[in-house]
């Protein structure tokens, strides 16, 4: 195996924590509202699906209760911030901290253990193609999230359900006017949200680093967030996003391997450099942006 | 005299009555209260790693001095102005030996030492010294040459990498000696090296072991990382891996080739009888396998015997000090010379090393 072949192998596993917590924030925040809160429930969910595979509950069970977990805690974010019409910005970033509070509380007896991961499926036929074969060898877990990945993109772009979510962001007043509960579309998005950021920790402890370690999320909940925003708020971009970010921070590393004279900062630097310049030269078109910024987003919603 | 009374002057006569108050009362009990022993660190205590190292080396201490002791360990505390809050906070509460557990602690640490004598500190990895105040740091190095003889032996690829955290002299002296160890077997092989730029990334450092499975190294070395994460996965590749600090056998059963472990207990133990006698005195503690706190343990069976006959008899020679990794010739990674035909390293020039040796392929950030 060459660079080449362990970056191919390795980019998609390495974009899946990514990509999976940006599609839950993705719909919140189509949904109008901003939830900074994703850190900390990636982290609760992580330590929850840990806890339940370490005592032999099963891969299948754990991200249940990653997803079930975090989506009650993203219900408090929502029921402070939606129900009584907080300041978002403050209330995600409390329920962030909390969230790492209590996975430290929660994690503090399994600090440093590890169980098993999960086995690679391979494709028939297309693992075998040279080179880029590779692609095609990942876990299950990966290949749910790149059809979750097309699920939301056929959601918002061909179902009502898409365009119900978009008008609330866009502008609830209207939704409300023909209808729909503003309030209820946005605590379902926000425990949408929380579910997919507890799928996204329990990958990163279950799956693609078996193991628990406080603050092993380390930053991946505030990328998917930047993630969302440069792919402004396109499935198809978020997913190119977190493909490039993790595709260029395993080239970092592969060129370190290969000893390439180039100084580690720098490489270390390069995915976010990389994903912003790429992003920003792909959404340059100011027009677009603001069609597909969300209009209502952040603010509180008042009949 | 009223009119000069503003807030400020206010408020340090408050705290100046209340800071007295507490040292006279603390005075009064200063006989008979244990000794208050706080140990600060950086990341969670786990069952391996950094952390477990220092807090098991004050095991020994508690044991030989019971209720006259009284250990805290005060675990996750990041760098910078938190931590100096904290050890602020526990000096006041009276307790008389801090040992900060990371180099960033430095300046609070060393500010405290010398606002109150009566304090003495360790700090980990530092190079500040005072009459209260000692820095400690493990020879690594010393180990990792042992382990380097043991990785080229096993090695087929000739190819061995090293996870590393940051580009610090203490952490190039361990994949040098490393590299120097693995060439006295086998004098063509390669080290590569991987800075992850972080202490604690668990997913990226097994991300970087990987990066270097693929350019077939198929010995790791996981340099300074205090979770599993390097070892667990070599495990699973069925690639050798070692680490330092603390065992972690038990996460790479099959694969796992041994522990540059270190042992802080007889300079925990020596540095509180000698604060307790009134002897204490701050120097610079650079420990190794002469002083008991930096042994090879768990060695892998796959060793060949006669290849542990030779590690054994220089681990003895490197004891009784008649043996340093760092002994000339030794040349740069970028061909010039580093130590002369004769010339041995001194323990200062070991602190301050920022060069790789020839054999380390990948080039060392600048």
């Amino acid at each position: 195996m060459n660079a080449l072949e362990f970056i191919l192998a390795g980019m998609l596993a390495a974009a899946t924590p990514f990509l999976l917590a940006a599609l839950g924030e993705l719909v919140v925040e189509r949904a109008g509202v901003l939830n900074l809160g994703v850190e900390g429930l990636m982290a609760f969910g992580a330590v929850l699906a840990f806890i339940v595979v370490y005592h032999g509950g099963g891969h299948l069970l754990s991200f249940v209760a990653a997803g079930l977990g975090s989506a009650v805690l993203s219900l408090v974010f929502a029921l402070v911030a939606l129900g009584f019409r907080a300041n978002q910005v403050a209330t995600g970033l409390a329920i962030g901290i909390l969230g790492q509070g209590l996975s430290a509380l929660f994690g503090k007896t399994y600090e440093s253990l590890t169980v098993k991961g999960l086995p690679k499926l391979a494709l028939p036929w297309l693992s075998e193609i040279p080179l880029a074969g590779r692609l095609f060898t990942q876990d299950i877990v990966v290949w749910l999230s790149l059809a979750a990945t097309l699920a939301i993109w056929v959601m918002f772009a061909y179902t009502k359900v898409g365009l119900v979510v978009r008008a609330t962001g866009e502008n609830p007043k209207a939704a409300h006017a023909i209808g729909y509960s503003v309030t209820a579309i946005r605590f379902a998005a926000v425990a949408f949200g929380g579910t997919m950021a507890g799928f996204a920790g329990a990958y990163a402890a279950v799956v693609y680093t078996p193991l628990w370690a406080d603050g092993m999320i380390a930053g991946r909940g505030w990328i998917a967030i930047a993630l969302v925003v440069f792919g402004t708020w396109l499935t198809g971009r978020i997913f190119l996003g977190a493909c490039l970010f993790g595709a260029v921070s395993l080239m970092g590393l592969a060129a370190q391997a290969t000893g390439l004279d180039v100084p580690s900062q720098v490489l270390a630097s390069l995915p976010y450099l990389v994903t912003i310049i790429v992003l920003g030269i792909i959404s340059a078109d100011r027009r677009l942006l603001k069609l597909n910024g969300i209009a209502s987003l952040g603010e509180p919603f008042e009949r | 005299m009223l009119t000069n009374l503003t807030r400020r002057t206010l408020m340090k006569g408050i705290a100046a009555t209340g800071l007295a108050g507490a040292f006279g009362s603390r005075a009064a009990f200063a006989t008979d209260e244990p000794l208050g022993i706080t140990l600060v660190i950086p990341s969670p205590i786990g069952d391996v790693g950094w952390g477990r190292a220092l807090a098991a080396g004050l095991e020994p201490v508690k044991a030989a001095y019971g209720d006259k002791v009284k250990v805290t360990v005060i675990e996750n505390i990041a760098e910078g102005p938190d931590a100096d809050r904290i050890m602020n906070k526990t000096v006041a509460d009276g307790n008389k030996f801090l040992i900060a557990g990371s180099f960033g602690y430095q300046n609070g640490a060393l500010q405290i030492a010398r606002r109150d004598p009566s304090v003495t500190v360790l700090h980990a990895s530092g190079f500040q010294v005072a009459p209260n105040f000692s820095p400690f740091a493990a020879k690594y190095f010393q180990g990792t040459y042992l382990l380097g003889m043991a990785a080229a032996t096993l090695s087929k690829t000739g190819k061995l990498g090293s996870v590393s955290a940051f580009a610090i002299p203490e952490l190039i002296t361990s994949i040098n000696a490393f590299t120097l160890g693995a060439q006295a077997v086998r004098p063509d092989i390669e080290v590569s090296v991987v800075w992850v730029n972080s202490w604690f990334d668990p997913a990226k450092e097994q991300e970087a072991a990987k990066a270097l499975m693929a350019q077939k190294c198929d010995v790791i070395f996981s340099n300074a990382q205090d979770t599993p994460s390097v070892i667990s996965a070599c495990e699973e590749a069925g690639i050798y891996a070692f680490n330092l600090n603390s065992s972690m056998k038990s996460y790479a059963p099959k694969t796992y080739l041994g522990c540059v472990a270190t042992d802080w207990s007889p300079f925990f133990k020596a540095s509180v009888d000698a604060h307790v006698a009134g002897t204490f005195e701050g120097a610079n503690a650079f420990l190794g396998v002469t002083d008991k706190v930096v042994k090879v343990v768990d060695w892998s069976p796959d060793v060949p015997a006669e290849v542990m006959t030779k590690i054994k008899e220089i681990e003895a020679k490197i004891a009784d000090g008649s043996f340093s990794p760092f002994a000339g010739p030794i040349a740069k990674a970028d061909g010039s010379e580093g130590v002369a035909s004769g010339a041995t390293l001194s323990d200062g020039e070991i602190v301050a090393m920022d060069w790789h040796v020839k054999g380390v392929t990948t080039p060392l950030p600048k």
